[in-house]
């Protein structure tokens, strides 16, 4: 009994037996028939278990008493036990979704099992004419099942399908009849031994066609419009089979088959998989059927599979798994999950998946499935393309990094949008059978456990600290719906304060003081999250994710681990965004940049070459003034600087108002850290260099910009964003000075924006509570009634303008001290410029929120909910502190940066002195204290004085206003500044990506022409396809 | 008309490597080392003196199985596609012509000798040309004219689907004798029955068998995608 | 190298013939608008994939490899021709049989759903 499932052969046995009974059987009744096709379905999934655990070395099997070549035989390998794991297991859970779809037709059944016979039997085989009768046995069980579905779309497409088909194996079976004639022989490994003797015409003609008709199988650019029709048209169970059971026979076919194709022409099956993974997923970026835009993801993810299996088909056993592996077995999970969920939701067009989100289980397991095929962590696809990536750049195949890049970027909009439909929600109720739903949920199980298993094995011994947060942000995530929300912030809050432990533990200097920054500064802000009553399950989790994520990246010593940080943190903070309440639009946005930052990153890392970040220190210069610029440009797409600036208002504004802050401070300054270690370990390249010099000026540029944005905002929190993104340009120009007290400089901003941004979000967040508008010219007069959240403002507000006393003066000293210190004397005066700016937003907060007389509408409304107040005033008795004694941690600043240059700060007391003069700030804080205490004792006496209005009191030419709100000051405050500078703030970098938006979807639809729906086109293309092939091979 | 110009200079092209081959090609004047083997030892080792046959079945006797398996899941498609569904509306049986006098009374003379012939070549299939997919191609050939003969006839679904179900797991289970008997490697072997006098009807070991299985199977299986197609 | 007609004429014709038909299937299913031709072409192409098959084991001057009393076992070697193809072939006249049955009863059910076998009404999906 135990040699029965130690023996792959009983798969065939037992598939093609419970076949043939079938018929039989099902006279006995339907329960019989059923019971036979699941148990041989799951007795073929076991013996394929059984087969590989017994596994000692790869095992031959002969047949008919001969061995080979006289008989044919199989081989049940390391790779075949792989693949044929994933199929049957496919097949089990497959037969199961399809249960309502076979369970009246015992012909289907048998169908269905021959099916899974002809694709196993398409990895095992190692006998050319048996693989073509294993291909025809696969095709022809396929084209018999979509043909269950007998509308016009199934038939249609399953036409299409037989007419490719038959070219295929008229292909196919050419080029095996000339391999015979050449080699005398059909076993595959003897006509490979033998390949010399195919390098001649006939034989070249032979290895085209048979490579032409296996690359045609796995639906190559541009001839697999057919395979696109069948995506569409058939039943989804059955899509899902097709997408991972037979692209994955033919997979394995092509790859026992590779030996065979000239080395020198590898790079023609590279083009082919590259193109494939492009174009498809250009194409996808136009569609608007989900079933076909899975067939587009299908069709690119099996382009991406190729490229990787033309690079390493003959790499030992643990990086072609690691690599080719990977990415299969992400496109394999993922997309046999979507496919079936495409069939429970039954709506061909995504605008009507809002009806999934009904389910939270199987909206779960989408996006999960979804940032599987993105590429992000912790699923098989990230580690897979990581390594790929990196052994890429080592070969210096940029312009595949390129693509693979970009490429990936398409696919992750589309996916993404169909992810905001289904956020969207619907009225509709969604039908779910249980049969359906439990193949779903097991493929999401299977993956979750897979990415696990594979955080353990890939971050080597340091996994467990990257393990372990993210097991407890899920567990945080899922018990979302059992446990009230204080108690899982309490969790969350004392996950964050071990955490920070624990990395303050282990890290020194800088890193020491950006964990402090993300952790300290994150677990305050945590507190402020208690003032909703109700937050959404998943926020809790999403939120220690985050922070966790930021705490990693400090800690990372590889590029990977760095990566990988990067990437959970994007993933955790997009979550948060578009949990916002009218997010969806601008969490896309928000995405798409980031993971256009981590394409910059990962092909910066890519291209150094370097394991490790302190590698990057050993860069000769020309290279790292490449990866520099990569680099670089990742982390300022995350620092939103001018440019590529246009998600952060979105992102900032959309996101909750809690959340809000905790992107604005503690997020933004993960690019802060990024761009620290590259300037520190590449320090020697890039001072003086024209890079930084660029560097500086898109500081100074974003600075400038984003306060004469944030000026014209109508909108809070937008204003806020701006402010953020131009606060963030002095700190790039900081960094970018690449001197210590440049650097200082740049860590004294960061922490600084931290303080006061904290501060105006976390006030904001109150007032908006109270008043429900984000416009700020419907607020006004709310001093009296929220003084608290006044002051808090009023400090925050004195703190980012540099005015002293406050911890902003400090700051403005240190900045200006750099610049000239530097000589970049036209930056110094362009910064000053924007500070100037900077005050009008920062005016118009105060005054149209808190100054002038209230609404008659907010006469009710209270100060902020306690637990905003809370943090608020922590961050005011933090900044009071940091103002009047300096010392205290401006020179731990001096220190950490005082590792990698020589200090020009000198103490004494708390007056820091530099070239160019001194600061005390203990002295600066009493002197001001004095005149604010003299100027209050002037206010209180003339107060008296003020004579009160009826603030809309307004009649003009007879006419009431209708919204007399619109004629008060407050709105469109700076209408006449506007008119004066508006030139500058024109949205030309928001028009310029929606132009590369509109001219790739442009591109999409005219590539997708060629997809003309006439079968005969279709046969048309694999034609060309084979005589393109046939030139390319033989050319040389 | 461009387009036809088009599809025509690729198969101009196509032609060109087409004739590359044919230039190339220099017909064989030698068996190749495995044909040399089967001509040489086929007849004693498998006892069958038809060696297509004895590649057919027993060397390359996956690929017969595959081909069963080919076979019945094309039928088996066939069905799926042509048979009524309990949902399916009914539609009026259309009017068929009635059979001329002279095809009925043929019919009746010849049918059973198609189905007598079609025994004889998948009895023999180890020693003359033929075997079990042409005898049963003949047998179908058979049903066909049977069809004609009988327009409003049924065939008798149950039977069919018993024959064509227990002859496909009857080739299994032969499939699994040679495992059991033989031990491992020998799947589909035919030694597990002794070879018996070269030449002879009862010879070959269970080649004649597994041609029998092979005739009726194939011989229903055409009958009911024939049946398939006329009900439609 | 070169044109073996004259020396081997059998083989080559065959194997003319059997290119030949590929190219005229290839014609008919890229040009022909009616599905049945197009099922058709599908067959000659097959059809010539078999010629050429059996033109590869054709051996000038030999007999079929059966070995009775017309071909005794001692000269076998010289005088049967390569068995293998011939049970190539025999597989692949199976397997195209399966594929036109299939092809001919999708083209049964699409002539019921849109009364027409004109490929070009079959393009409902696209793009």
């Amino acid at each position: 009994m135990v040699a029965y499932f130690q023996n792959p052969l009983n798969i065939y046995i037992t598939a093609m037996a419970a076949a043939f009974l079938l018929g039989l059987v099902h006279k006995l009744g339907k329960m019989a028939s059923l019971t036979l096709f699941y148990g041989a379905l799951t007795m073929m999934a076991a013996v394929t278990l059984g087969s590989a655990l017994s596994l000692s070395q790869p095992l031959i099997i002969q047949t008919a008493g001969f061995i080979a070549p006289l008989s044919i035989n199989l081989q049940f390998g390391y790779y075949e036990a792989f693949f044929t794991i994933c199929v049957n297991i496919a097949a089990l859970l497959g037969g199961l979704y399809l249960y309502d779809y076979l369970k009246d037709s015992v012909l289907a059944r048998a169908l269905f099992l021959m099916l899974v016979v002809g694709i196993n039997g398409m990895i095992m085989t190692r006998d050319l004419f048996n693989l073509f009768i294993f291909i025809e046995i696969t095709s022809i069980a396929t084209y018999g099942l979509i043909g269950l579905d007998r509308n016009i779309k199934a038939l249609s497409a399953g036409f299409k399908y037989i007419l490719a088909g038959g070219m295929i194996s008229a292909f196919f079976l050419l080029g095996t009849a000339l391999t015979y004639y050449k080699t005398g022989t059909l076993n595959i490994d003897q006509i490979i031994a033998m390949k010399d003797v195919l390098q001649d015409p006939i034989g070249l003609t032979a290895i085209t066609l048979l490579l032409t008709a296996l690359l045609i199988e796995l639906k190559p650019f541009p001839a697999n419009g057919w395979g696109l029709d069948v995506y569409q048209g058939s039943n989804a169970g059955i899509a899902a089979m097709i997408s991972v059971g037979v692209s994955t026979g033919a997979l394995f076919a092509l790859y026992k088959l590779l030996p065979l194709f000239p080395a020198q022409h590898m790079g023609i099956i590279s083009g082919i998989g590259l193109a494939t993974f492009f174009f498809s997923n250009l194409m996808g970026l136009k569609q608007t059927d989900a079933k076909r835009m899975l067939g587009y993801s299908s069709i690119g993810q099996m382009g991406l599979v190729l490229l990787a299996l033309s690079f390493f088909h003959t790499a030992p056993l643990t990086m072609f798994l690691g690599i080719v592996g990977g990415l299969f077995l992400n496109h394999f999970l993922a997309k046999a999950a979507l496919f079936w969920i495409a069939g429970i939701v039954k709506k061909d067009h995504i605008k009507e998946w809002g009806i999934l989100s009904q389910s939270k289980m199987l909206t779960v397991v989408f996006i999960i499935a979804v940032f599987a095929l993105i590429g992000l962590p912790p699923f098989p696809g990230f580690w897979a393309k990581w390594q790929f990536i990196m052994v890429l750049g080592s070969g210096n195949h940029t312009f595949i990094i390129a693509a693979i890049l970009i490429g990936s970027l398409f696919e992750a909009v589309y996916l993404l949008r169909w992810f905001n439909y289904v956020l969207a929600g619907s009225e509709e109720k969604l039908a779910c059978e249980k049969s359906k739903r439990v193949p779903v949920l097991i493929f999401g199980l299977i993956t979750a456990f897979i990415s696990a298993l594979l955080i353990k094995s890939s971050l080597g011994p340091q996994s467990s600290i990257y393990f372990f947060p993210i097991a407890f942000a899920v567990i945080l995530m899922f018990v979302g719906n059992f446990i009230p929300t204080k108690l899982r912030a309490l969790f969350a809050i004392s996950g964050i304060s071990y955490l920070s432990y624990y990395v303050q533990m282990n890290v020194s200097g800088l890193n020491l003081i950006f964990a402090q920054m993300f952790l300290w500064g994150g677990m305050i802000l945590s507190i402020a999250t208690f003032y909703k009553t109700k937050a959404k399950p998943a926020t809790y989790g999403l939120l220690f994710l985050m922070l966790a994520s930021l705490g990693g990246l400090v800690l990372s010593r590889t590029t990977l681990e760095f990566f990988f940080c990067w990437e959970i943190m994007t993933l955790a903070s997009y979550l948060l965004v578009i949990s916002g309440k009218n997010a969806k639009k601008a969490a896309l946005t928000y995405i798409t940049f980031s993971l256009g930052s981590a394409a910059f990153l990962m092909a910066g890392f890519a291209l150094s070459n370097s394991l490790t970040l302190m590698g990057l220190a050993a860069l000769p210069s020309s290279q790292a003034t490449i990866v520099f610029t990569l680099l670089a440009l990742g982390f300022l797409i995350k620092m939103g600087a001018f440019g590529v600036h246009i998600w952060v208002p979105g992102a900032y504004a959309e996101a909750e108002d809690d959340i809000s802050a905790f992107i604005a401070a503690i997020l933004s300054k993960a690019g802060v850290f990024g761009l620290f270690v590259i300037a520190i370990y590449m320090q020697s390249t890039i001072s003086n260099s024209t890079l930084a010099y660029s560097l500086g000026w898109l500081g100074i540029l974003t600075a400038t910009f984003g306060a004469l944005m944030a000026a014209f905002q109508e909108d809070i929190k937008k204003l806020l964003a701006y402010s953020s993104m131009g606060q963030m340009g002095y700190v790039i120009a900081a960094v970018a000075l690449m001197s210590h007290l440049g650097w200082v400089t740049a860590l004294y901003l960061s922490i600084n924006h931290i303080l006061y941004k904290s501060l105006l979000f976390l006030s904001v967040a109150g007032v908006i509570y109270r008043v429900n508008t984000r416009e700020m010219y419907k607020m006004g007069g709310l001093i009296k009634k929220m003084p608290i959240s006044f002051i808090s403002a009023m400090m925050a507000i004195i703190a980012m303008s540099g005015v002293p006393p406050l911890t902003g003066f400090g700051g403005k000293w240190l900045m200006y001290t750099a610049l000239i210190e530097k000589g970049w004397h036209l930056q110094a005066a362009l910064a000053f410029f924007a500070s100037g700016i900077a005050f009008l937003y920062m005016y118009r907060l105060v005054h149209s929120i808190f100054l002038g007389q209230a609404k008659p509408e907010h006469k009710d409304v209270k100060e902020a909910p306690l637990w905003l107040i809370i943090p608020q005033v922590i961050f005011m008795g933090l900044m009071m502190v940091g103002s009047t004694l300096p010392r205290l941690w401006v020179e731990k600043l001096s220190v950490a940066v005082g590792e990698f240059m020589p200090s020009t700060l000198t103490w004494s007391g708390q007056t820091a002195t530099t070239s160019l003069g001194y600061w005390n700030g203990f002295m600066v804080m009493n002197i001001v204290g004095v005149i604010f205490v003299i100027v209050l004792i002037f206010l209180l006496l003339t107060f008296q004085k003020v004579q009160k209005v009826k603030q809309f009191n307004i009649v003009f030419a007879g006419e009431r206003p209708f919204t007399p709100e619109t004629t008060h000051v407050a709105y469109n405050m700076y209408a006449p500044v506007q008119k004066a500078l508006g030139g500058w703030v024109k949205p030309r970098a928001t028009a310029f990506w929606d132009g590369v938006t509109e001219w790739s979807h442009t591109l999409s639809h005219m590539f997708a022409g060629i997809y003309t729906g006439n079968g005969q086109t279709y046969l048309f293309f694999i034609l060309l396809f084979f005589l393109m092939l046939n030139f390319l091979i033989g050319a040389n | 008309m461009i387009k036809r110009f088009f599809i025509a200079l690729s198969l101009i092209i196509l032609a060109g490597t087409f004739a590359k081959v044919v230039y190339n090609f220099v017909p064989n004047t030698e068996l190749t080392n495995v044909a040399k083997h089967y001509v040489q030892h086929g007849t004693q080792e498998l006892g069958a003196t038809n060696l297509v046959t004895a590649v057919v079945v027993t060397y390359r006797g996956l690929d017969t199985l595959g081909e069963v398996v080919v076979l019945f899941i094309s039928a088996a498609g066939v069905g799926l596609l042509l048979r009524r569904r309990k949902n399916d509306l009914v539609t009026k049986e259309e009017k068929r012509t009635e059979p001329s006098f002279l095809v009925q009374s043929v019919a009746e003379i010849l049918v059973p000798l198609i189905f007598m012939l079609g025994a004889y070549i998948f009895l023999n299939g180890h020693l003359t040309p033929g075997g079990g997919f042409q005898g049963g191609a003949v047998i179908a050939s058979g049903t066909m004219l049977l069809f004609l003969a009988a327009p409003y006839k049924h065939l008798n679904h149950g039977v069919l689907t018993a024959l064509e179900s227990i002859s496909g797991f009857a080739y299994v289970l032969i499939g699994i004798l040679g495992v059991t008997l033989l031990g491992a490697g020998h799947f589909i072997d035919n030694r597990f029955l002794p070879l018996g006098e070269l030449g002879t009807l009862l010879s070959a070991g269970a080649i004649p068998i597994i041609y029998i299985i092979i005739g009726l199977k194939v011989g229903t299986e055409l009958s009911v995608v024939l049946e398939d197609m006329r009900e439609e | 190298m070169g044109l073996y007609l004259n020396q081997y004429p059998l083989a080559s014709i065959v194997l003319i013939t059997g290119f030949m038909m590929i190219l005229i299937g290839l014609w008919g299913m890229l040009t022909k608008t009616n599905i049945i031709k197009i099922i058709i072409s599908i067959t000659v192409v097959e059809t010539g994939v078999n010629v050429i098959l059996v033109s590869i084991g054709y051996i000038q001057g030999r007999t079929a490899p059966i070995l009775d009393t017309a071909v005794l076992q001692i000269d076998a070697l010289s005088r049967v021709v390569d068995p293998i193809p011939s049970a190539l072939v025999l597989t692949s006249i199976v397997i195209g049989l399966g594929t036109t049955a299939l092809m001919l009863s999708y083209v049964i059910k699409m002539y019921r759903v849109r009364q027409s076998l004109n490929i070009e009404d079959f393009g409902v999906l696209k793009w």
